[in-house]
C-alpha cells in the first residue's frame, strides 16, 4: 500500500468551499478518478483520507495537504497526480505528490498573508505597529470549554509588514496543528478592537504550513 | 466594477456562498461571442432545493449539446444574500457566466409547487425586469417562460409570463430556440414571435386570450385572438429509451436536498389514484428499458463521483422489469460501494423477494401512503391497496428486522366522514397488534408507528378537480376527532400546516383573476411560502381581500361538470369526459383497475395513436 501524501492548491472561487464541504468533495474526486484508494475496514467502511489542516472558509492557498492511501504498489506518484488533476473542480489542483514522510503532528505552525485595505495606509500602519509593541495581544477564543482570553503576542512571528498606497499587507506565522490553531483573523479582529483606523480585509492566503523547525512541513 | 468582483465583495458575509459563485464540477461554460441563444434555467427557490431538481438537470444538459446555445442555472437568493444584492446593485445573474440575467434571451421558471409563484415575481424584480409581461416591452430578448407541473393550469400566472410550455421539454424548448434565433435574425419583434410561437404544439400564449365571466363568477367564454389554438396539447415523448439523457451532472460542493444521481426509470403511472395530478398529467404511461437505466446509472456515477444513486419515477415497482433491474443494479452498485435508495414503492407488489433486495442497500424504516382510513374512503380514491396488502407489508417487513412504519394519509378527501378518521387510529392499533404476534419480531425493541396527515388539495386534471376542500373549521374537528382516538403511545401524529393546504388549492383552482392577488402578496414581502419560518397566511389573506377575491369561491366550492374550468382550453390529454365519469364512480365509491389490467378510457390511447400497452 501506497501512502500519500498531495500537496494542493484552492484559490479563486474553490476558496467558498466549506472545509465541510471539501471533504464531501474529495471523496467524489477520488471516485471519479477511479483510483484504487484504501478504505477503512470497520463496520462501515469507507475510503480513508485526511487533510493536515483545515483551511478557513474564503481562504485561498497554495500548500494544502491531503493523506490517503493507494492499494495499488506499483502505481507512480504521478498517475496518481493526473488523474486527480483530470477530475478536480475549477481553483482546485495537485501541485505534487509523495510518499508520506513526517507524522501530522510534526505539523507547528502554519503561515499566513492578507491586506487590510484602508484610505489612510500610514495611520493604519501606526496602529499596526503600535500593537504589535505593546505587551501582549488579548484575543478571545472559543473553546469547547466556553470563551476564554489568550495572549496571542508571545506565539506570533511577524515575517513582513508592509505598507502600500491603499493597504497595508501583513505576513505571519502562527501556531497550528493537532495542539494550538490560531487565525490570522483574530489579529485582525485584535486590530480593530484596539480603535485602529477603519479598514477591511481581504485576500487571506495560507502560505506555508511548517514545521517547528521552521522546515515545510512534507 | 465587475459583477463578479461585486459578489465576491460579499460573499463571504453570507451562508454557504458557494451556492452563489458557480465552478461546479459538471457545470458548462461556454464562450459568450460564439452563443447565438442565451437561456436562463431559473428554479424559484434556493440552490438546495433547485439543484435537486431532475427535470432542470435533463434540460440543462439537453440545451447544452447544441454549441450554439447556451442554458446556465439560476436559483432564488436567500433572504441575507439577496438583502445583500439589493444594496449593493447586484442584479439576479447566472451561475455559469455571472451575467445578469436580464442580457439572456430565455429567462425559464420550472413550476413545480404552487408556493413558488411569488417567488418568480421576486426573482424577476431582483433581475431588474418587469413582473408584468407587457411592461417588458416589444423588443425580441428576455422571453419568459414557464414550464412543470404547476403550468398544467397557469392561469393565475398569465399576466406574468409571454410562455408556458405544457408538458414535456426534451423537444419543444429547442423548436422554440430554433424559432427564437430563425426570427431574431429577421429582425422580428417579440409580437410577432409570440404569434408564430403559438402555432407550436405545446406552447401556450396567454396573452392571445380573454376571459369573460358570468354574474356568479364563474367563466362565460373565453376569446382567442392572433391565430393561435382554441385548444394547447401537451408535448410527449415517444420513446423514453431513444430521448436524450445527461451523462453528468453538475455536482455542488454544498449539501443540497437530493444530493445524489437520479436515473429516470419511467414517466407516466397505471394506478389513476383520484388525488393524483401526476398519475394523471404525465400520461401516457412509458418506461425505459433495464439496459438504458443500468447504463445512464453507470455512466452518472462514474462522472459525477456521487456514492449515491436513487430511482426517478412515480411507482418504480410498477416497471415491468422491477425485478431483473434491480438485480442488475444492485451487482454494480455492491460491487463500486454505491448506495441504491428506492422512493415510491407500492404497497401491494412489494414481494419478499423485493424486500431482501431493498434490505441490502437500506436500513431506514418504511413509508406507506395508504392515504384513506378505511377501505371505503381507499376506494373513493381509487387508491387500490387494500388491509390486508398493508398489514401483509409490514409483516414481511416486521418479520425481515424493521420496526418502524410511516404512513401517509390525507384529510379532507370526498366523501370523508367521522369514521373514516376514527379508521386511520384502528389502523395504525391493528398493526401495532400485528406486531407483537409475529413470533420472529424483531427483539428487544418496540415498534413505532408514525401517522403523517396532509390536508387534501383537489388538482386540475384528476377526477377530484371539482371537488371543494374541506373548510378550516371542518378540518379542525377532524384534526381533534384524530388525536383523541389515538390512543397508543407508540403511534405518533403529525400534520400539515391546513392553512398552507388552502393557499395551494386556491393558487391550483385559481384563475386569470388571482394574477393581482399573487403580485399584491408578493409587494408586501410574501415569498419562499414553502418555507414555514416565512410562509405568512395573513398577509396573503389581506392581499386577496384587498384585490376583491373570495378565495372560497376557489377553494370550497363545488365546481360544476359544465362549467367552463379555468384550465379546460389546456389538453393534458386526459379527456374532461373521462374525469366526470371518475368522479362518479368515485362518489359511488367503486374502483377503477389499473392500466394494465384494463384500460380505463381516459383518452390518451386515442390523442396519442397507439395503445398503453400491448
Amino acid at each position: 500500500m501506497l501512502r500519500v501524501r498531495a500537496v494542493f492548491e484552492k484559490t479563486g472561487r474553490a476558496k467558498y468551499i466549506s472545509h465541510l464541504d471539501l471533504n464531501r468533495c474529495m471523496l467524489r474526486t477520488f471516485r471519479r478518478s477511479g483510483l484504487p484508494i484504501w478504505y477503512t475496514e470497520g463496520f462501515n467502511p469507507h475510503p480513508y483520507y485526511a487533510f493536515a489542516l483545515a483551511l478557513s472558509l474564503g481562504f485561498e492557498s497554495k500548500c494544502e495537504i491531503l493523506d490517503f492511501n493507494i492499494t495499488d504498489d506499483n502505481m507512480s506518484m504521478n498517475e496518481i497526480r493526473d488523474r486527480l488533476n483530470a477530475v478536480m473542480p475549477e481553483g482546485m489542483g495537485i501541485l505534487s505528490v509523495e510518499e508520506q514522510k513526517l507524522k501530522i503532528t510534526a505539523i507547528a505552525k502554519a503561515e499566513y498573508s492578507f491586506s487590510m485595505v484602508t484610505d489612510e495606509p500610514e495611520e493604519l500602519m501606526k496602529d499596526v505597529e503600535k500593537l504589535l509593541s505593546g505587551e501582549s495581544i488579548l484575543i478571545e477564543k472559543k473553546t469547547k470549554k466556553g470563551i476564554k482570553t489568550v495572549d496571542i503576542k508571545p506565539d506570533m512571528e511577524i515575517i513582513g509588514c508592509e505598507k502600500t498606497d491603499r493597504s497595508v499587507d501583513m505576513i505571519m506565522r502562527l501556531p497550528a496543528g493537532t495542539q494550538t490553531n490560531y487565525n490570522p483573523t483574530l489579529f485582525v479582529e485584535a486590530l480593530k478592537k484596539s480603535g485602529a483606523h477603519p479598514f477591511e480585509d481581504e485576500k487571506f492566503v495560507r502560505r506555508a504550513i511548517l514545521c517547528g523547525d521552521n522546515t515545510v512541513f512534507r | 466594477m465587475e459583477l463578479k468582483e461585486k459578489i465576491e465583495k460579499h460573499l463571504l458575509e453570507v451562508q454557504k456562498p458557494s451556492r452563489y459563485i458557480g465552478g461546479e464540477v459538471g457545470s458548462i461554460i461556454k464562450d459568450k461571442s460564439k452563443v447565438d441563444v442565451r437561456f436562463a434555467f431559473c428554479f424559484p427557490d434556493t440552490y438546495d432545493i433547485g439543484m435537486s431538481h431532475l427535470g432542470m438537470k435533463i434540460l440543462y444538459s439537453l440545451t447544452n449539446e447544441r454549441e450554439n446555445y447556451w442554458c446556465e442555472r439560476c436559483y432564488a437568493p436567500g433572504e441575507d444574500f439577496e438583502a445583500i444584492m439589493r444594496e449593493n446593485d447586484i442584479p439576479l445573474y447566472a451561475l455559469e457566466s455571472l451575467d445578469p440575467i436580464k442580457e439572456f434571451d430565455f429567462i425559464g421558471f420550472t413550476m413545480q409547487y404552487e408556493l413558488s409563484y411569488a417567488n418568480v415575481l421576486n426573482m424577476l424584480d431582483l433581475a431588474g425586469l418587469p413582473v408584468f409581461a407587457d411592461e417588458r416591452g416589444d423588443e425580441l430578448m428576455n422571453i419568459v417562460v414557464a414550464g412543470g407541473p404547476c403550468v398544467c393550469n397557469p392561469e393565475p400566472l398569465a399576466d406574468f409570463f409571454d410562455i408556458f410550455i405544457l408538458g414535456e421539454g426534451e423537444e419543444v424548448n429547442l423548436e422554440l430556440m430554433d424559432l427564437y434565433w430563425e426570427m431574431k435574425q429577421k429582425g422580428c419583434t417579440k409580437l410577432e414571435f409570440l404569434r408564430a410561437a403559438a402555432q407550436i404544439e405545446g406552447i401556450y400564449v396567454p396573452r392571445f386570450y380573454s376571459f369573460e365571466y358570468n354574474e356568479d363568477g364563474t367563466i362565460k367564454k373565453m376569446n382567442v385572438t392572433d391565430g393561435a389554438p382554441e385548444v394547447v396539447r401537451k408535448r410527449i415523448i415517444k420513446d423514453l429509451d431513444s430521448v436524450y439523457y445527461p451523462e453528468n451532472f453538475v455536482v455542488p460542493f454544498t449539501e443540497i436536498v437530493h444530493d445524489r444521481v437520479s436515473v429516470e426509470v419511467l414517466r407516466g403511472c397505471i394506478r389513476g389514484c383520484r388525488f393524483c395530478q401526476a398519475g394523471f398529467i404525465y400520461r401516457p404511461f412509458r418506461e425505459k428499458h433495464t439496459d438504458t437505466i443500468c447504463k445512464s446509472t453507470k455512466c452518472l456515477c462514474e462522472n459525477t463521483g456521487y456514492d449515491e444513486v436513487s430511482l426517478a419515477s412515480l411507482s418504480t415497482s410498477d416497471h415491468s422489469e422491477i425485478d431483473p433491474m434491480l438485480t442488475e443494479l444492485i451487482d454494480y452498485t455492491a460491487k463500486e460501494r454505491i448506495n441504491l435508495s428506492l422512493p415510491s414503492l407500492r404497497v401491494d407488489n412489494f414481494s419478499e423477494s423485493l424486500l431482501e433486495k431493498i434490505k441490502k442497500v437500506r436500513k431506514s424504516g418504511l413509508t406507506f401512503a395508504a392515504e384513506g382510513g378505511t377501505q371505503r374512503l381507499r376506494d373513493v380514491i381509487n387508491k387500490n391497496v387494500n388491509e390486508e396488502e398493508i398489514m401483509n407489508t409490514c409483516r414481511i417487513s416486521f418479520a425481515g428486522g424493521y420496526t418502524s412504519v410511516k404512513l401517509y394519509f390525507m384529510m379532507g378527501l370526498p366523501t370523508e366522514t367521522d369514521e373514516d378518521i376514527v379508521g386511520i387510529a384502528d389502523l395504525a392499533d391493528r398493526i401495532i397488534d400485528l406486531f407483537y404476534s409475529i413470533e420472529n419480531r424483531p427483539k428487544g425493541r418496540g415498534v413505532q408507528i408514525s401517522i403523517s396527515v396532509a390536508t387534501f388539495v383537489p388538482k386540475p386534471f384528476t377526477p377530484f378537480q371539482f371537488e371543494p376542500q374541506d373548510t378550516k373549521e371542518m378540518i379542525e374537528h377532524k384534526q381533534k376527532l384524530l388525536m383523541d382516538s389515538v390512543k397508543s403511545r407508540k403511534v405518533k401524529v403529525s400534520y400539515h400546516d391546513p392553512n398552507v393546504s388552502r393557499l395551494e388549492v386556491i393558487l391550483a383552482k385559481g384563475d386569470r383573476r388571482l394574477c393581482k392577488a399573487i403580485y399584491t402578496a408578493w409587494k408586501k414581502g410574501c415569498k419562499f411560502d414553502s418555507w414555514d419560518e416565512y410562509f405568512n397566511f395573513d398577509k396573503w389573506m389581506e392581499a386577496f381581500d384587498e384585490c376583491g377575491i373570495d378565495t372560497s369561491f376557489y377553494a370550497n366550492r363545488r365546481f360544476d361538470y359544465d362549467e367552463i374550468l379555468p384550465w379546460d382550453h389546456l389538453d393534458y390529454l386526459v379527456t374532461k369526459e373521462f374525469l366526470i365519469r371518475e368522479n362518479k364512480t368515485a362518489h359511488k365509491a367503486v374502483t377503477t383497475p389499473n392500466c394494465r389490467l384494463r384500460c380505463s378510457g381516459c383518452g390518451v390511447n386515442k390523442k396519442v395513436g397507439r395503445e398503453c400497452f400491448c
